[in-house]
């Protein structure tokens, strides 16, 4: 049997088959992109020593093509959709001269982009946060729960990005497929991409 | 549903927190009269009044105090642990 597209991969585990909705409420997997946690004492002003400009907590920034979301504090995650050289390089860095610890993000948490045209009608069901246009911008962070589970959700070009834990990937496609199916007016395939 | 302000997340449902029980007095053992250190371990307060306590707001992981009203269950305020520290 082939392993599923979802994160965690294993043949036969929870996420084995795990379909991700298509259509006017598609979600996709970004789990596999590359992505830096910082977190402790000493890693803001690790970042901003290295000409990072950080944003307020719960506010997002940019850097090299990076969002740099500001979770805490001493709470930092880099995401680098398409900037892999400019993480890279941070990274090299700082294994030279570490301050705080990473916070294995790219390992313990997945990353999946909720959209299409139904996506804000979808969230409203899956999150009790009001996540409408004029409460909630572009460079917000919303930490609460999806779904029912603890996330980290922020807008992105195509709709949300939510990011949780890893391992219940499979959960949050098929709650997700359960939140698009009160959305009919337009054609969702909930059975879509493996 | 009940509402409560975390000092970072601003309001939330209750249920996105979690309860860590008073802030208590951290006696020295070596200094504390064994009657004492043994009422500190094993005896719980049981009183009317305002207490302030521990709690987590779980999907960001931020620990922040409250100050409670035993009796009316009030949340009288939240805020970040420093500011305690401050005042002490």
């Amino acid at each position: 049997m082939a392993a599923s597209a979802v994160f965690p991969f294993m043949a036969g585990g929870a996420a084995d088959g795990t379909k991700l909705p298509a259509g006017a409420l598609a979600l996709s997997d970004l789990t596999a992109s590359p992505r830096f946690g910082l977190k402790g004492g000493g890693s803001a002003a690790w970042l901003t020593a290295h000409g990072i400009s950080l944003p307020a907590v719960n506010h997002i920034g940019a850097y090299h093509g990076m969002r740099i979301l500001r979770l805490g504090n001493e709470d930092i995650l880099l995401l680098a959709e398409g900037a892999g050289e400019a993480l890279a390089e941070l990274k090299a860095a700082w294994a030279n001269e570490p301050k705080g610890y990473s916070s294995w993000r790219e390992e313990g948490w997945a990353w999946l982009r909720i959209s299409g045209p139904h996506a804000p009608q979808a969230m409203s069901r899956l999150c009790a946060f009001d996540l409408r246009a004029d409460r909630f911008g572009v460079d917000d962070i919303a930490q609460t729960r999806v779904g029912h589970i603890e996330a980290v959700t922020f807008r992105s070009q195509a709709g949300f990005d939510v990011l949780f834990d890893v391992t219940a990937s499979a959960y949050f496609a098929r709650t997700a497929a359960a939140a698009a199916r009160h959305c009919t007016d337009l054609l969702i395939d909930t059975e879509g991409r493996p | 549903m009940k509402l409560l302000i975390c000092p970072m997340n601003g309001p939330r449902n209750i249920d996105e927190f979690q309860s860590f029980g008073p802030v208590r007095a951290e006696p020295d053992p070596d200094r504390t009269a064994d009657a004492d250190w043994s009422r500190h371990l094993f005896r719980a307060e049981n009183r009317r009044g305002i207490v302030v306590e521990w709690w987590r707001h779980v999907p960001s992981n931020y620990f922040f105090l409250a100050e409670r009203d035993l009796v009316t269950n009030e949340v009288i305020r939240t805020f970040d642990p420093s500011e305690r520290r401050d005042q002490s």
